[in-house]
């Protein structure tokens, strides 16, 4: 039921002034039908408002809305409002079209439906305020009015149809969730008032919050008016006051929804690349059996391009779309980045797949599944082992040529190709060049 | 052993590298700083301070593509930099310095030689401003905001062009933009501030030696701050107020001569109802022209250093507003509706720019909300509700209207009030320095204003923001428990106080 009294709120926008006013529906049906289908009645636009015209209908019947978008247009003696939605939904029926003259403060203007409802499969909620102003006073019994309110004419005599709705001369929601504040607590309980009669109260605290003077005039022991002209000056005081402005500006004209940002696509997904460079091993072939012969170990040559790899993921140029941790970013804005490396760097995570060229010189390289993937906080809990070393170690030797050129390959999203070009130059510079070095 | 000799082997490798290093140079080349025509954004910010980072922040949560622009070469504006935090350290730091000097020995704490150490003062106030700069700089790198570290103006209705501190110069395009430029010193005619003798804020902060003498033009909550900062380290300190109230107009007046009598027992001297004619700089000194602001009366005033602080006003100097067409008013704020725009209703403006009380929260709160406009529609600043706080010692701290205020009006109102000399911890603290007043309804009993003087005022004062943001009674605080012994108790007896009777005064 919590969100019916939301999906029922409209704002009004006058000039600079927004004032929130419920509308006084409530339904306790409990059909789903008439659970999502809600009476929208004409707002009170401002304290002294008992009437008004619709000039226009801004949302059409069987449209939907969001919160915010402008409802309808309402003419009053003073001005013409907006009235905005305050929660999203579907207009179901308009019974008060575009034109309308003097519609009564809490006349059922529209029927209003959840987001997502099929409108048609919906009924329409039985109109719980009559139309027909009679005085608070002359009310049904199962009504209980609040004290007559002077300063308040506006407040629109209502009669109920359920029994057990509770609808107010007010223009404030009664439904409330909160808890009352302790010194309404107090008072009730002090005057032998039930719990369920707060809610017979019209309140004037913020959003519709229950206040002790609220309870005071509702037990005749302040002026009805009082609350009701303290809520007003608390709204004055709420905004900045642009009346009083000296230069001439012509105001712009209020931009509703064409201010509203879409909100921006998610980016495409990155594209694939595929990085490839021949690199000779037999520099490290030579070294590998220099070490041998020298100190009698053997290096499986998995060794040499795991210790390249490691070399070469070292500091490499930042891709376009690279997400630096926490750490990195704090070390940015502190400048310890720069203090070691002038260029935007970062460590990679690139492990090559290598392949031999056949003698026909037809490439296959066998992509990897594994780009460049940043490591998160679980990787590193769970401490599972760096793929670099071992997946070279384990995946390169079918394809391995002691002869011919090998091709190392990367496949990476498409905005890390240079990224992925750098290392795989590295690694070649080092295997072809020194590689004992790696080892030694 | 293994990876000791991988990583012997490593740097060995790397020196290798480097020479002949066609990779590295490679990298150096391929990373560049900014490119120098990006993607148009959806939120441009002109304004790097409190309004202009809060709304980077915030946009960039919403999901939005921002960029932030501020010359100043770090974040977070006058506050961060030059305001409302560097002098929060030396306020805290000289009030210590002040209490060890004065106040310890009778609380059985006997000192030696104390000693103060200007330069290492200043130095723990610069700690405490680059940490929190950098950390809001962290923040907006964190939500993707891209800060540009430049001077921003308008080049047409979606383009500022900005001139880059580094040199050269870029140009951003925004779906919407958001001047955020703050505001300066509003200097005295016939003083020109060197920051050396004739100084604003900004030099009060940076002063080299503690002045023999010092004038404050200006008794306002700068003016009073910084007044007492110098006061405590030892300097003789006259306060020249035009008006018959010091605090500025918005402070309650029984608060303001509460404070006034305090402070004065400090040993800062005030002047009030007195104009300061003007001043001439002779040598190494300043003399400082009064007279009483009824007519009559001249004096002259000595002065080692003279404090301008009469005020702020928006400063919106080069930001190319003629470019666009837009307008200010008559003080220089930029003409705005109730959703911060401008006449282009896709730029807008908040914070001390424009409309309002010049305030950091008052800025963040806007920040915060323009941003809700242009998402989602609709934002919210309950400008009845912004609370203001002076943190001289004891603090000063008030929210809503003051007593004059309601006078004024015409509104009906009771007074609660609970002195401090009252409540347990403060006996204890030896510290019963003021009292809370609370202002109420006479008839419902709802909060209208609550004004405080006292140790930590500045902390209290939230509490009583919150009751008037929820239209509380002071009923509804006296029957919310508070902790004892605690100062918010005396709290909770003013609004006893209120609407019936304090238990222990």
């Amino acid at each position: 039921m919590a969100s019916f009294a939301a999906a029922c709120r409209v704002s009004a926008r006058l000039a600079t002034r927004r004032l929130q006013q419920d509308v006084t529906v409530k339904s306790f049906r409990t059909s789903a039908a008439a659970l999502a289908a809600q009476n929208f009645t004409m707002p009170a636009l401002s304290p002294t408002m008992t009437e008004g015209n619709i000039a226009s209908w801004k949302i059409k019947e069987g449209e939907k809305f969001q919160a915010g978008d402008v409802l309808l247009e309402i003419e009053t003696d003073k001005a013409t409002m907006d009235v905005e939605a305050q929660e999203d939904g579907i207009m179901m029926k308009i019974m008060h079209g575009d034109g309308s003259k003097s519609v009564q403060v809490g006349t059922r203007i529209a029927v209003v439906a959840e987001e997502g409802d099929d409108i048609s499969a919906l009924e329409i909620p039985a109109d719980e305020v009559s139309a027909q102003p009679t005085k608070a006073a002359e009310a049904p019994d199962t009504y209980t009015p609040a004290p007559p309110n002077p300063s308040e004419p506006a407040e629109p005599p209502k009669s109920d149809s359920t029994p057990k709705a509770a609808v107010k001369p007010g223009h404030k929601t009664t439904h409330r969730t909160y808890p009352l504040y302790p010194s309404v607590e107090h008072l009730l309980k002090v005057n032998g008032l039930d719990k369920s009669e707060a809610k017979k109260i019209t309140p004037t605290g913020p959003n519709g919050r229950l206040l002790k003077g609220d309870v005071l005039a509702y037990l005749g022991k302040i002026k009805a008016d009082i609350p009701a002209k303290i809520e007003s000056r608390f709204e004055k005081q709420s905004h900045l006051d642009l009346s009083n402005i000296k230069v001439a500006a012509a105001k712009p004209a209020p931009v509703g929804k064409s201010a509203k940002e879409a909100a921006p696509a998610p980016p495409p997904a990155p594209v694939k690349a595929t990085v490839t460079l021949p690199v000779s091993l037999s520099a490290v072939l030579q070294a590998q059996k220099k070490i041998n012969d020298s100190l009698g170990i053997f290096l499986p040559i998995s060794t040499f391009i795991a210790r390249a790899t490691d070399l070469a993921n070292d500091e490499l140029p930042v891709p376009k779309g690279y997400q630096p941790t926490a750490d990195e970013l704090f070390n940015q804005v502190l400048g310890l980045d720069k203090a070691h490396s002038g260029a935007k760097v970062s460590r990679g995570a690139y492990v090559p797949q290598v392949g031999s060229l056949t003698p026909k010189g037809a490439v296959l390289p066998r992509p990897t599944a594994a780009p460049a993937k940043k490591k998160d906080i679980f990787d590193i809990l769970a401490a599972s082992p760096s793929p670099k070393p071992k997946a070279t170690a384990s995946k390169l030797s079918p394809g391995l040529s002691a002869v011919g050129p090998n091709v190392f390959s990367l496949q990476v999203p498409r905005d890390e190709e240079k990224r992925a070009k750098i290392f795989l130059e590295r690694v070649k510079l080092v295997l072809e060049n020194e590689p004992g070095r790696l080892v030694l | 052993m293994l990876s000791q000799r991988l990583l012997l082997g490593r740097t060995a490798v790397r020196s290798a590298l480097k020479p002949s290093g066609s990779p590295i140079a490679l990298a150096s080349r391929w990373s560049r700083t900014y490119a120098s025509q990006s993607e148009e954004k959806d939120l441009v910010i002109i304004g790097g301070g409190v309004a202009g980072y809060v709304a980077a922040i915030k946009a960039g949560q919403e999901g939005m593509k921002v960029a932030c622009i501020e010359k100043r070469g770090t974040l977070g504006g006058t506050c961060l930099n030059v305001g409302c935090i560097p002098s929060k350290s030396l306020l805290n730091n000289s009030h210590l310095y002040h209490q060890i000097l004065h106040d310890t020995k009778h609380r059985g704490i006997e000192v030696g030689d104390v000693k103060l150490n200007l330069q290492q003062l200043m130095k723990a106030k610069e700690t405490s401003v680059t940490g929190l700069t950098k950390g809001v700089e962290f923040l907006l790198k964190k939500n993707g905001v891209e800060y540009i570290k430049g001077t921003g103006s308008f080049q047409d209705e979606h383009t500022v062009k900005v001139e880059l501190n580094d040199g050269g110069e870029t140009s951003v395009t925004g779906k919407n933009i958001l001047i955020a430029t703050g505001s300066e010193v509003t200097p005295f005619p016939g003083l020109t501030i060197d920051e050396q003798t004739v100084i604003s804020s900004t030099g009060a902060i940076a002063l080299e030696k503690v002045p023999e003498k010092l004038v404050v033009i200006g008794g306002g909550i700068i003016g009073l701050e910084m007044a007492s900062v110098w006061s405590r380290l030892g300097s003789k300190v006259t306060v020249v107020e035009y008006l018959d109230q010091i605090g500025g107009p918005g402070m309650d007046t029984e608060v303001a001569k509460g404070i006034q009598k305090i402070l004065k027992k400090q040993g800062i001297t005030f002047k009030t109802g007195t104009k300061v004619l003007s001043g001439e700089k002779t040598g190494d000194e300043v003399k400082v022209q009064t007279e009483a602001a009824k007519g009559g009366k001249e004096e002259t005033l000595d002065a080692d250093v003279v404090l301008v602080a009469i005020g702020r006003r928006p400063y919106t100097g080069g930001l190319g507003l003629e470019n666009i067409g837009l307008e200010l008013d008559e003080r220089g704020r930029v003409i705005i509706d109730a959703e911060y725009r401008t006449k282009i209703p896709h730029i807008r403006c908040v914070g001390d720019a424009t409309f309002g009380p010049m305030l950091a929260h008052k800025a963040e709160e806007e920040a915060v909300a323009v941003v809700e406009y242009i998402k989602k529609g609709y934002g919210h600043v309950n400008y009845g509700c912004i609370p203001s706080v002076m943190y001289t010692f004891p603090e000063v701290a008030w929210v809503g209207q003051s007593e004059q205020d309601l006078k004024k009006a015409d509104i009906p109102y009771r007074v609660g009030t609970f002195p401090f000399s009252a409540n347990s911890r403060a006996k204890t603290n030896l510290d019963t320095e003021g009292f809370v007043k609370i202002l109420a309804d006479p008839e419902t009993d709802r909060l209208l204003g609550i004004h405080i003087i006292g140790p930590n005022a500045g902390e209290m004062i939230a509490e009583g923001t919150l009751a008037l943001e929820y239209g509380a009674s002071s009923e509804d605080i006296a029957r919310t428990c508070h902790a004892h012994p605690t100062l918010s108790e005396a709290f909770k007896e003013a609004a006893m106080a209120t609407h019936a009777k304090a238990i222990h005064f």
